[in-house]
């Protein structure tokens, strides 16, 4: 509607191919590409292999998928839990306290990921706290940096709640705690799936205070896909890395049609 | 508002919920500003406990401290001015100039959010490294001994990198509050015979400010705090914070080194926050 | 300490209520509502009889939402208590109240069938299930939507979800409803169906306590037995319908309250006669009107509605007036006409018109009864 004559927009649709190709088609594409390359010296691969794949199927790189995935759903899943809790808690307080506290759940997500890793060693390497060397000090670390996610989302969530649902409920008898778990989380669920979701694919991703704790025998993707290329061998690196794409993907659209379809109903 | 303040104190008296804060903020409190406050405690403590900023002055006047300092500070300014062009162009297009499957291509570039950083720089080996497509292309094409082509070890390979990563950040807020913007306003204008980049600057532009200071302010942060691109890039020239960080502590095993440059890297992200929170305040974001 | 005694009263009371099937009266007992230095309600005093219907209406800031939404225990008092039946609500949270309650947009939960919806309430208070369907089932039969139980919200019409609301409300046979605005979202001509609807169901209901909260007066005549009208957090007047209606005791309700013509006059002459008109002064014109005990020499209004002028009459009648015609608007079953007498524009709505209309600024006469006339004070605003 801004550009009326054809070649103006031509021009214009032009230069989008050109910005959109560079930045974003062409490195899903070559990462596409060099994950199925066999020998790549050339402008192309010189032939196509599913080798890389066949190796994530089996051994360590499989191990990376399971940590990835279990580390994922389990730090999302607490986070859920306490960004969600905090959000409903948070409505309870008077005004100015909610605003403070507010703030502090939220700064997690402004804080480099890296300090966060670093703040886990300082804190936790030393009884009682021991948690440095395990899985949980990942865990721990995840669920630090996707909080605020979680917290969030569900903020948002409870924002757009008309309050006249909880407030008919209550008129009609029903309890807090009735009333939380028959109308105020099911009417939130589209957010609170949503949240899950966007927090697990950024747990899937997450490289800076992994590194810096993750303890042998729990190398999440990311870190092994960083070792990986670190050695030299990328095309196993780029393997695992449309796996760790893909996964994202099917989570994100999964559940994309879970809250689609509870919105519609 | 008023309502929104009003619902959940029926009867106050009878209210114990004013605790039910405690579980979540007591876990955070425990698992994220615990280790924020020793952070903090170590950088200023010598080996003996005693309070000392000795060692935090000598790390501050360091050479490979500030330059990290100014890399991440270069780098995160041209990035994130990078970050607002594409995504202006990308937003006006996209939301002005569609074209039939517009819609799916702005939905594409939104889930660049969740995916990892670290993805870009891996394509940008394939595609522009020493021994990529577009540098095997060229030394082929003009038989020339050397690849020419080498921004990608630079701050330059960084900057891309996080123009790439970022954008949608921006990209996110601004096609929300191009949706905002009167249809009727633009074809008013048209029809009064104002030349697009007229209707850019005097309709479009003003609607869009808040979003571009709110994306602006949000991309300044995420890409102060970026650690994947920069470690995969893996150029011995282009060492920010947060790598800094991450090699003190874990290569060096220089913990209150790594405590000190954290100490900063928080100071100024959480600065960065702060812009961010007023200006999607203004916004009302 | 006194928590658990007034816990124990309203159960009693709500057994109560039940078997005699009655509603309770609500009473306000010097309510204030502030937020923070704004006083959105000042103190208020007013007690809805049981199965009265009582419609608070005012213009949107005028307090009576907020004066709802204190019975209904969203909004705590400032000051003052709020008794429903016997019991001492003001420190009871909204679920022990025994209310039911219907809002503007409905608020039917997207995510219950009509049946859960409407069971929402009694299975909130732990009723039995045998309880329930019974119930469920003769509220959707009082609303007229049985055949709708297993449907969702989204698949009604908006008149059709506002029934399943009010049915909702029924089922826990609420001491008191609350309506706020119920038919505001509506389209006129549903609107004006739904009014009936609620009329109806509280012929059927008739110990049924309403408190109904609306800007619009004509649903409040409708179905009011009295009204309230609200005014910057005060209550302006308050009183039975018609007789608010027919004499209404000041400026603001006048005008409110249907259309209203105010002439300023001059008493002549007192309250005099069987009927207790006062005589007073506009221009030449000698009128007479109902009376409020006032004296010789008050200068006050004439209110006089635009259905009750007449262009048509005889020179017997007590009253006439003349104007000069200003305007005539043709509506069909009406014909408005605007005419200015001693500079105050005064409105009449005609069914009937001489054979030859008048001409535009030519004068002419109106006519109108005593009867149908009031002397309303001049508002004193605080």
């Amino acid at each position: 509607m801004l550009v009326w004559s054809r070649p103006g927009r031509i021009v214009i649709w032009l230069v989008f191919t050109l910005l959109f190709g560079v930045l974003f088609l062409a490195p899903l594409a070559v990462i596409l590409l060099s994950s199925l390359a066999d020998q790549w010296n050339g402008v192309l691969p010189s032939g196509l292999t599913t080798e890389h794949y066949s190796d994530v199927v089996q051994g360590a790189a499989w191990k990376a998928v399971k940590a990835s995935l279990v580390t994922g759903f389990l730090a999302s899943a607490v986070a859920l839990v306490s960004g969600t809790w905090a959000a409903l808690a948070l409505r309870i307080q008077d005004a100015t306290l909610a605003r403070v506290l507010g703030v502090l759940f939220f700064i997690p997500s402004a804080v480099p990921s890296v300090s966060v890793g670093l703040g886990l060693l300082v804190a936790f390497s030393h009884p009682p706290l021991l948690l440095n060397g395990t899985i949980a000090i990942v865990m721990v670390a995840h669920f630090v940096l996707i909080s605020a996610f979680t917290f969030g989302n569900v903020s948002a969530g409870l924002a757009r709640l008309s309050p006249d649902f909880e407030q008919v409920a209550s008129s009609l008898g029903a309890r807090p705690a009735y009333r939380l778990r028959h109308v105020t989380l099911p009417l939130l669920a589209p957010y609170l799936v949503a949240a899950f979701g966007l927090s697990f694919a950024l747990s899937m991703g997450e490289l800076g205070a992994t590194v810096m704790v993750y303890p042998p025998g729990w190398v999440t993707l990311p870190v092994s896909i960083f070792s990986l290329t670190d050695r030299g061998d990328v095309f196993a690196g780029a393997a695992l890395t449309m796996v760790l794409v893909a996964v994202t993907l099917i989570l994100l659209l999964g559940l994309e049609r879970v809250t689609g379809r509870q919105a519609r109903s | 508002m008023a309502d929104a303040a009003v619902l959940p104190a029926p009867a106050a008296k009878r209210v114990p919920g004013r605790f039910w804060i405690v579980p979540p903020a007591a876990l955070l409190a425990l698992l994220f500003f615990y280790p924020l406050v020793l952070i903090v405690q170590q950088a200023f403590m010598d080996d003996s406990g005693m309070a000392n900023v000795g060692e935090f002055v000598r790390v501050l006047h360091a050479r490979f401290f500030l330059n990290a300092l100014i890399n991440t500070i270069t780098i995160s300014v041209t990035a994130t001015a990078g970050c607002l062009i594409v995504g202006l162009v990308l937003g006006l297009i996209l939301a002005f100039v569609p074209f039939p499957g517009s819609g799916v291509i702005a939905r594409l570039i939104d889930t660049f959010i969740a995916l990892p950083t670290f993805l870009v720089t891996l394509a940008f080996t394939f595609l522009y490294g020493s021994a990529g497509m577009l540098n095997a292309g060229l030394t082929e094409a003009f038989s020339l001994q050397a690849p020419p082509v080498n921004f990608l070890y630079s701050t330059w390979g960084v900057v891309l990198a996080e123009v790439t990563v970022y954008s949608p950040f921006v990209l996110r807020p601004l096609l929300a509050a191009f949706s905002l913007v009167d249809r009727g306003q633009i074809e008013a204008a048209s029809v009064l015979g104002a030349r697009p980049f007229r209707i850019v600057r005097q309709v479009i532009l003003p609607a869009a400010v808040p979003a571009l200071i709110a994306g602006g302010s949000l991309c300044l942060l995420l890409t102060v705090n970026e650690f994947g691109i920069v470690l995969f890039i893996g150029a011995k020239g282009v060492i920010t914070l947060p790598l800094l960080i991450y090699s003190k502590a874990i290569q060096e095993s220089a913990y209150q080194v790594a405590c000190i440059i954290a100490v900063i890297n928080i100071a100024l992200s959480l600065g960065l926050f702060g812009l961010y929170r007023f200006a999607a305040g203004r916004l009302g974001a | 300490m006194s928590v658990p005694a007034f816990t124990g009263s309203n159960v009693m009371d709500v057994d109560a209520a039940k078997i005699r099937g009655a509603g309770s009266n609500v009473h306000f007992d010097k309510v204030s509502v502030a937020y923070g230095a704004h006083v959105v309600l000042h103190p208020l005093t007013l007690d809805i009889a049981p199965g009265e219907i009582l419609a608070m209406i005012g213009p949107s800031g005028s307090g009576k939402t907020t004066a709802l939404r204190a019975v209904a225990g969203f909004v705590r008092p400032a000051s003052g208590r709020i008794r429903i039946g016997a019991t001492d609500v003001t420190d009871l949270p909204p679920y022990e109240r025994g209310l039911g309650m219907v809002v503007q947009n409905y608020a039917l939960f997207p995510h219950m069938r009509v049946e859960d919806n409407v069971a929402f309430g009694l299975r909130a208070q732990g009723a039995d299930k045998a309880l329930i369907g019974e119930r469920v089932k003769d509220s959707l039969a009082t609303v007229g939507m049985s055949g709708f139980a297993k449907r969702y919200p989204r698949e009604l019409s908006g008149g059709q979800q506002q029934r399943v609301a009010i049915a909702r409300a029924l089922a826990v046979r609420p001491r008191v409803l609350l309506l706020d605005e119920p038919l505001s979202a509506l389209d006129a001509q549903i609107r004006r169906n739904m009014v009936e609807e609620i009329a109806k169901l509280h012929r059927d209901l008739p110990g049924l306590t309403i408190l109904y909260v609306t800007h619009d007066q004509t649903e409040a005549l409708t179905l009011a037995d009295k009204i309230a009208i609200m005014r910057d957090g005060r209550v302006s007047s308050h009183g039975p319908t018609v007789e608010l209606y027919r004499l209404p005791p000041n400026r603001f309700t006048a005008e409110f309250l249907g259309r209203a013509n105010l002439l300023p006059v001059t008493v002549t002459e007192g309250a005099t006669g069987p009927k207790g008109f006062a005589t007073a002064r506009l221009g030449d014109a000698l009128l007479a009107g109902a009376a409020r005990g006032e004296k010789p020499g008050d200068k006050t209004l004439l209110c006089i509605r635009p259905q009750h002028l007449s262009l048509t009459g005889d020179e017997e009648h007590t009253n006439r007036i003349v104007g000069t015609l200003k305007e005539v608007h043709w509506q069909g079953e009406l014909t408005h006409l605007v005419l200015e007498v001693d500079g105050t524009p005064v409105r009449v709505s005609a069914t009937r018109l001489p054979v030859s209309l008048p001409e535009r600024g030519s004068a002419v006469p109106l006519f109108f009864t005593p009867g149908d006339t009031s002397l309303v004070p001049e508002d004193v605003r605080g």
